[in-house]
């Protein structure tokens, strides 16, 4: 109950910041200039009297005479109800949030696999490395670990991508989902599916077993590359803090009240270790639902951050504050998150 | 007095890169049934290397040299293993062949750890798990080792009719010696565990004698869902779990299997608590380390200690790190432990003026031997080595008025290099020829009082 309320009260917190956010990105658009904001919406082929009255027209509807601080409101107005403007890039054209409910599911994707995939490894490895200490197992992990930190992403993502889908031929060089699955499907519209955006879901709540089951096989290998690359970090990182843990005094103490081996490791080391870990891992998704753009374009997967990369290029302001906004919100959410993860795993937190 | 812990020539040594670490060197020592042994010495003398060798605790790079004897209740624990005689360890000294014998003494030893022989450690503040509840961490002692009683507890209860509690009632009424006739009771009816409860809440001071008959009606329990009761039958009838092991895997299950059992730890950790002087011992159970002060979360160790009714409990320091007030108190528990309960303890401690208060008997240490050792009395009146002679002398007195402290010159030797003959003799103000070579043999001065020096015996 106690906890209920603190989680509550983190919620309520996070208010301020969002509004702090809001604010630097409406400046940010607002240093552009008032001709830029409406750029977008002009036709370009009108000339004279007509582009005047059009430009007035788009005045008036983006309140752009207004004070600044109320034209803030307005558009505070406009976000809360959707509207994040318009983007124009060679991979997608028209309003900035359907642009994210097109790119950003196969990011959400990317990032939980790969996440799920980090920790499912990433533990493991760590613990044993720290309890079979300096054994060949220990020593191999380190290797392994230092050449994974120290190889460029993309390395690691060729390097997957040339063993598991050209040799091996076990998983789909690229693409989201088999696209010939996808035709005739009634919740499939133009590159977006419904209700929830998420492929796999959707075809989960539809029943189409089939086509999730084939998204899924084609996530698995850029996330296990994104994985590799991310997993080095959290295993010196777990692997250090449980070694400093296993000196404690109270392993010594649950030693000799004659518990097995196993329970010591798992209940009184594995969970006071793993404290530092989460942070690391939490804003480690956070960063991966920011799009991970070099997998992205190697693995030809049309996600949230190959779509910032082209919007940036192609100097389309839109498609970088929507995603800006968006990104700030996530992390955020991460950093409440991962509050929320303290509170559970520490008693010590005080809430 | 039956000896209950025998000590034969133990030596202890430690591997490290800079040669040799001669921790202990050949340690007699014998311990009685009942009796508290003070272990006294300056840092670094081996006391808690004493203590940890007793658990089989030692770090991986101990080294227990052939020849050294731990004797516990007659059963000589060291003599299944294959140990390095003393010749052996040297530059060319294989670590890790030793490391895996020490695994071995360590894995064959957990079934005695906390059973026969528990350990209360010096840091009360980092000695308890910050992320898991008291209860828990004394239930998992009792798990470890008496999940057949906490079984047997359950089922007493739920065995339990009400003609049984009408009789108890009768017993705890007009009895003279009510622990004796409940055992007798609990016996002839098969209810096992229940005299514990009853007794636990009759001793009970905070509550009103109405109240205690209503809290005895209460122990009456419900019969358990099949499932649950065969696990608990088997347990308390120390068969083999078997299928069991897995289904405790399974979230939803385990809290009707082991769960049931971890309920009733909760239960005794409570009495446990409750016996050390613990007060809310309800709420304490569900709280965590860092919501208790130093001085109870130091009950809280030596609850876990208690948790199985060992032989002996080494205390190792455990009021070091406690204000004064606080160390009478845990001072006062283990003497009146030591006389209800029977234990045997070794309570190690720099402080020679915390083990006048408790010891029966007290064994100084240096450079990893047992210099002295005798009856508490003899130690300070009539104290024979030279060592507690310094030691005894460097106490700081509060009538004198004192300009310097004395102490013994000189510091304890590298145990890496000891020195020839008596450890002691660098630093003794009556040193011989004879100690530079010879290192002194135990000669028992008078009754009980055993002393390694030559300036005693012939």
């Amino acid at each position: 109950m106690k906890l209920w309320l603190y989680i509550i009260r983190r919620i309520l917190l996070i208010i301020p910041t969002l509004i702090g956010l809001t604010i630097i990105v409406f400046i940010l658009i607002h240093v552009r200039g008032n001709n830029l904001i409406i750029a977008e919406y002009l036709n370009p082929h009108l000339t004279g009297a007509a582009r005047d009255y059009a430009i007035q027209q788009l005045y008036q509807r983006f309140h752009l005479n207004d004070p600044l601080f109320i034209q803030y409101f307005y558009w505070l107005y406009q976000v809360i109800n959707g509207d994040l403007g318009l983007t124009r890039t060679p991979i997608y054209s028209g309003p900035v949030n359907t642009a994210l409910a097109l790119f950003y599911p196969n990011t959400i994707m990317l990032a939980l696999v790969s996440s799920i995939l980090i920790w499912i490894i990433g533990i493991p490895i760590g613990v044993w490395s720290a309890v079979k200490r300096d054994s060949v197992f220990d020593q191999s992990t380190r290797v392994a670990t230092f050449t994974l930190y120290a190889m460029p992403a993309y390395m690691v993502y060729l390097l997957v991508l040339i063993i598991f889908a050209v040799y091996l031929k076990w998983f789909p060089i690229s693409g989201a989902v088999d696209p010939l699955l996808l035709q005739g499907v009634s919740w499939y519209v133009n590159g977006i599916s419904y209700p929830t955006h998420i492929i796999f879901i959707d075809a989960l709540l539809h029943g189409d077993i089939n086509i999730a089951l084939n998204s899924i096989w084609h996530f698995i290998l850029p996330s296990l590359g994104i994985a590799l690359g991310g997993v080095a970090g959290i295993i010196r990182l777990l692997r250090s803090s449980m070694l400093e843990v296993l000196d404690q005094d109270y392993i010594r103490m649950a030693r000799s009240k004659g518990i097995s081996e196993s329970e010591v490791i798992n209940i009184h080391a594995r969970r006071n270790a793993l404290i530092p870990a989460v942070t690391s891992f939490v804003y480690g998704v956070a960063g991966l639902l920011g799009g991970v753009v070099v997998a992205e374009v190697i693995f030809n997967i049309p996600g949230v951050g190959y779509w910032t990369v082209q919007a940036l290029l192609n100097n389309d302001a839109g498609g970088i504050l929507g995603s800006t906004l968006i990104f700030g919100i996530i992390l955020v959410t991460a950093s409440l998150i991962l509050d929320i993860i303290y509170a559970a795993l520490d008693p010590r937190v005080r809430y | 007095m039956s000896e209950i812990l025998t000590i034969n020539n133990l030596k202890v040594w430690f591997h490290t890169r800079r040669g040799t670490f001669k921790a202990l060197n050949g340690v007699n020592l014998n311990l009685r049934k009942g009796e508290v042994l003070g272990l006294a010495g300056e840092s670094g003398s081996g006391k808690s290397t004493l203590g940890l060798s007793i658990m089989a605790l030692l770090p991986s790079n101990a080294i227990i040299v052939r020849g050294s004897k731990i004797i516990l209740k007659n059963r000589d624990y060291l003599k299944y293993f294959e140990l390095f005689p003393e010749e052996k360890i040297d530059r060319k000294f294989k670590i890790k062949k030793n490391q895996k014998i020490m695994k071995h003494i360590r894995d064959f030893l957990a079934k005695i750890r906390g059973k026969e022989v528990s350990m209360v450690f010096q840091e009360p503040m980092t000695a308890l798990n910050p992320l898991l509840q008291i209860g828990y961490q004394i239930t998992e002692a009792l798990l470890a080792h008496s999940s057949i009683n906490l079984a047997k507890r359950i089922l007493s209860r739920i065995n339990l009719t009400e003609d049984d509690v009408r009789e108890i009632l009768k017993i705890v009424k007009s009895s003279k010696n009510v622990e004796k006739d409940l055992n007798e009771f609990s016996k002839l009816k098969k209810l096992d565990g229940i005299e514990d409860q009853v007794l636990y809440i009759l001793n009970r001071k905070d509550l009103s004698t109405i109240r205690k008959e209503r809290m005895i009606y209460s122990l009456k329990e419900k019969m358990k869902n099949p499932l649950t009761m065969s696990y608990l039958k088997k347990i308390a009838e120390n068969k083999s779990i078997g299928i069991y092991r897995f289904l405790n895997r399974i979230p939803i299950l385990k809290r009707y299997l082991k769960g049931v059992l971890i309920k009733e730890g909760y239960r005794k950790a409570i009495e446990l608590l409750a016996m050390l002087n613990i007060p809310h011992a309800e709420k304490v159970v569900y709280m965590y380390p860092h919501e208790l002060s130093g001085g109870m979360r130091q009950r809280v160790s030596i609850a876990i200690a208690l948790a199985n009714n060992p032989d002996i409990i080494i205390l190792d320091e455990p009021t070091s790190a406690l204000d004064v007030i606080v160390q009478y108190q845990i001072l006062q528990l283990i003497s009146e432990l030591k006389y209800k309960l029977n234990i045997s303890f070794i309570f190690i401690s720099h402080d020679l003026s915390v083990l006048a208060e408790v010891c029966d008997r007290i064994a100084i240490m240096y450079g990893g031997r047992i210099v002295e050792i005798g009856p508490i009395d003899k130690i300070f009146y009539e104290s024979l080595h030279p060592y507690t002679k310094g030691l005894l002398r460097a106490i700081p007195k509060i009538s004198k008025d004192i300009k310097t402290i004395e102490s013994i010159p000189g510091t304890v030797p590298d145990m890496r290099n000891p020195p020839n003959g008596c450890m002691f003799h660098p630093r003794c103000p009556y040193v011989m020829d004879v100690c530079r070579n010879k290192v002194p043999k135990s000669i028992e001065y008078s009754k009980d009082h055993f002393v390694e020096c030559f300036l005693y015996g012939e």
